[in-house]
């Protein structure tokens, strides 16, 4: 069940031609995750201070 | 006494109190399920003998499907619970869940897309599963954009409550979509009543590629919940011990 799919790094990154969709999807995955955890953390972070600031 | 229940378990006090408590546990048990089934379903399952290596894209694509109408449904229980009840956390989650749903919709359709050009030879077709999931997002960016135009909070409330229920509709036709209509989309690979159509050395990525991308956004939903009551109860006494 854990033996590596593919021979070498290179043939990983290629996937017989369709790592191109895998790869950019994945890509588009963490970035959608990282600019939103990211945002409501700054937005969290600028309440707080807001906050802090008002009492 | 239900109401009475509802609102002592729901207050955004209780609620503050109990995700702060909670949030880091899901956050990183939920980010290493995640990351451990991308990498065994990414690099270690074998080659599908139909799609070839683009199949793995299952292990994104399926997760962010699941969720776009599982983040809705959510919305719809929160609208109800404002309705009934009047619970003003419940009005807040509504809203701290909209434009998550809208990314992960996103994410869904792009990943379908990109899924498409291999597989179907085209990245986009008017096929009732793809078009009510597009309905699906414009619903989300709707909700969004007439929430932020209302400057009476308790209308805005109100009416994007009404307006959730009333979308739900698409929900059912989107999960029902694959089997009433001759569509390009297969059918679901899983479901709760036959077995799996799916080999296990697969199966078992793609279940735990679910559950970490279920819990990774269920963090996304606390933040953005509490960025709502924070904005929404920024005049309360307690707010600062609790946030």
């Amino acid at each position: 069940m854990f033996n590596l799919a593919f021979k070498s790094l290179q043939e990983a990154i290629y996937m017989s031609g369709h790592g191109i969709y895998v790869w950019s999807v994945l890509i588009i995955v963490i970035f959608c995750l990282f600019y939103a955890f990211t945002h409501y953390k700054i937005r969290l972070r600028q309440l707080k201070k807001r906050l802090d600031e008002s009492n | 006494m239900i109401k009475k229940f509802i609102h002592q378990f729901a207050s955004p006090k209780t609620y503050l109190y109990q995700i702060n408590r909670a949030y880091k546990y899901i956050f990183y048990s939920s980010l290493f399920i995640y990351t451990f089934s991308l990498i065994w379903g990414l690099l270690f399952t074998p080659e599908d003998f139909v799609q070839g290596n683009s199949f793995r894209i299952i292990y994104l694509h399926v997760p962010a499907s699941f969720l776009s109408q599982s983040l809705y449904v959510a919305m719809a229980i929160a609208s109800v619970t404002y309705l009934i009840w009047r619970v003003k956390l419940a009005a807040y989650l509504i809203i701290a869940i909209a434009p998550i749903g809208a990314m992960v919709t996103f994410i869904a359709l792009s990943s379908g897309s990109i899924w498409g050009i291999p597989t179907w030879g085209t990245w986009w077709q008017w096929d009732a599963r793809i078009t009510s999931t597009l309905i699906l997002f414009i619903m989300y960016l709707g909700l969004i954009s007439l929430h932020t135009s209302f400057s009476n909070h308790e209308k805005a409330d109100k009416l994007l409550s009404w307006l959730v229920i009333v979308g739900f509709v698409n929900i059912p036709i989107i999960k029902k979509s694959v089997d009433w209509w001759s569509t390009l989309h297969q059918s679901a690979s899983i479901t709760l009543t036959d077995r799996p159509s799916i080999d296990p050395s697969m199966l078992y990525p793609l279940i735990g590629s679910i559950i970490g991308f279920f819990g990774l956004i269920i963090c996304l939903v606390i933040i953005s919940s509490k960025v709502q009551i924070i904005k929404r109860e920024s005049t309360k006494s307690w707010l600062k011990d609790y946030v």
